[in-house]
């Protein structure tokens, strides 16, 4: 049993491979080898590991104080981010406090912002398309974060 | 075949060139990279239908996943696990989405709750893919005769044997013996015979029929 399909079977299956192919939009499988430019870049990816919006347990802990607040943890290795929605501004805390450079990158403008030695920072205004953010410590530390949309 | 039949996903992984793909990029070769998007962005798309995304979301999905495998780069999945591994970060990253978008889930309701989303039929989308992706990397092998023979024959709708003749320019009844000359090769190309290697040259994949 050196192959399990005949010739018709063989050409029903790569009917269905090639039909698979086609049916994938070229910008979705563009922004895949696009990726490729994060390569080697020294930062470090933060994940999200909270949003007010979408984990359950936490909103409905908070829901009489502040369920109207959008609320964001960005988590990597060694530092977090976590950001506020306010009104026309996006506030964040880097933690542990420390002092660099935040970047808010679209796919077609950055824009740069201070982060003082509390960690604290500000964008404004919020991206209105998808954006990610990339900070920089003082001491070198880098990180980025995946692409966030409000 | 026997253990290696009966596991999941490890259809393709017997193709030293599609293994060795994740190394490349690794060390820098964005065509590898390429190729990588190229073979699998297919279940990635397919498992996102599942979940009725928008475009922005489905933009948003894809960034995701494919960033965090670059992120992953330095120490990538085993080939052989590379599937699921993606598969496992479209359906995280589509869920995240829809909860987004949406809003939670009713009290009471799975957090996870997609039924057209569930580990079997995830497990199904990884074996397909891998067949799928053989058989397109065993076309692209083939000597250039073959391609556009077999490129007009499995097109949606099918070619005539008359338009194949007049395309190609040879005798109408020529073309099933060339046919059955470019099916052989192709059964001996290094994608396919990973794949009879792993059990899954099946069709609808079922290593143990």
């Amino acid at each position: 049993m050196r192959n399990g399909w005949d010739d018709e079977e063989l050409l029903a299956e790569l009917r269905a491979a090639m039909r698979a192919r086609r049916a994938v939009p070229s910008w979705f499988v563009e922004t895949g080898k696009s990726a490729y430019a994060w390569h080697n870049i020294d930062a470090e990816l933060a994940q999200l590991t909270y949003d007010s919006q979408t984990d359950a347990d936490r909103v409905a802990a908070v829901r009489s104080e502040n369920a109207s607040i959008r609320a964001l943890t960005f988590t990597s290795a060694h530092l977090s981010i976590e950001l506020e929605v306010a009104g026309d501004s996006l506030l964040g805390q880097v933690i542990p406090p420390q002092a660099g450079t935040l970047e808010a990158r679209t796919k077609t403008a950055v824009t740069t912002s201070p982060v003082d030695e509390a960690g604290f920072f500000a964008l404004e205004p919020i991206p209105s398309s998808p954006f990610q953010l990339r900070f920089r410590a003082t001491d070198g530390a880098y990180v980025m974060t995946g692409w966030i949309t409000l | 075949m026997g253990l290696k039949a009966s596991r999941p996903g490890l259809a393709g992984h017997d193709d030293p060139a599609a293994a060795a793909l994740p190394t490349r990029a690794a060390a820098g070769d964005q065509g590898a990279w390429d190729e990588i998007v190229e073979r699998y962005a297919p279940m990635v798309w397919s498992i996102c239908t599942r979940f009725r995304l928008s475009d922005r979301e489905l933009e948003d999905v894809a960034q995701n996943v494919w960033l965090q495998l670059v992120e992953q780069l330095a120490k990538p999945p085993e080939p052989a696990a590379l599937a699921g591994w993606l598969a496992a970060a479209t359906r995280r990253e589509c869920r995240r989405v829809v909860t987004a978008a949406r809003g939670p889930e009713p009290p009471g309701t799975h957090p996870d709750a997609v039924p057209a989303a569930d580990d079997a039929v995830i497990g199904e989308e990884i074996i397909t893919a891998e067949r799928h992706a053989a058989l397109r990397a065993a076309l692209a092998e083939l000597p250039a005769p073959c391609q556009p023979l077999i490129g007009m024959l499995v097109s949606d709708p099918p070619h005539s044997d008359a338009a194949i003749s007049t395309a190609l320019g040879i005798p109408a009844e020529s073309i099933g013996p060339r046919l059955a000359r470019c099916l052989e090769r192709m059964r001996e190309s290094s994608a396919l015979l990973g794949l009879a290697e792993a059990g899954a040259n099946r069709p609808g994949g079922d290593p143990g029929a």
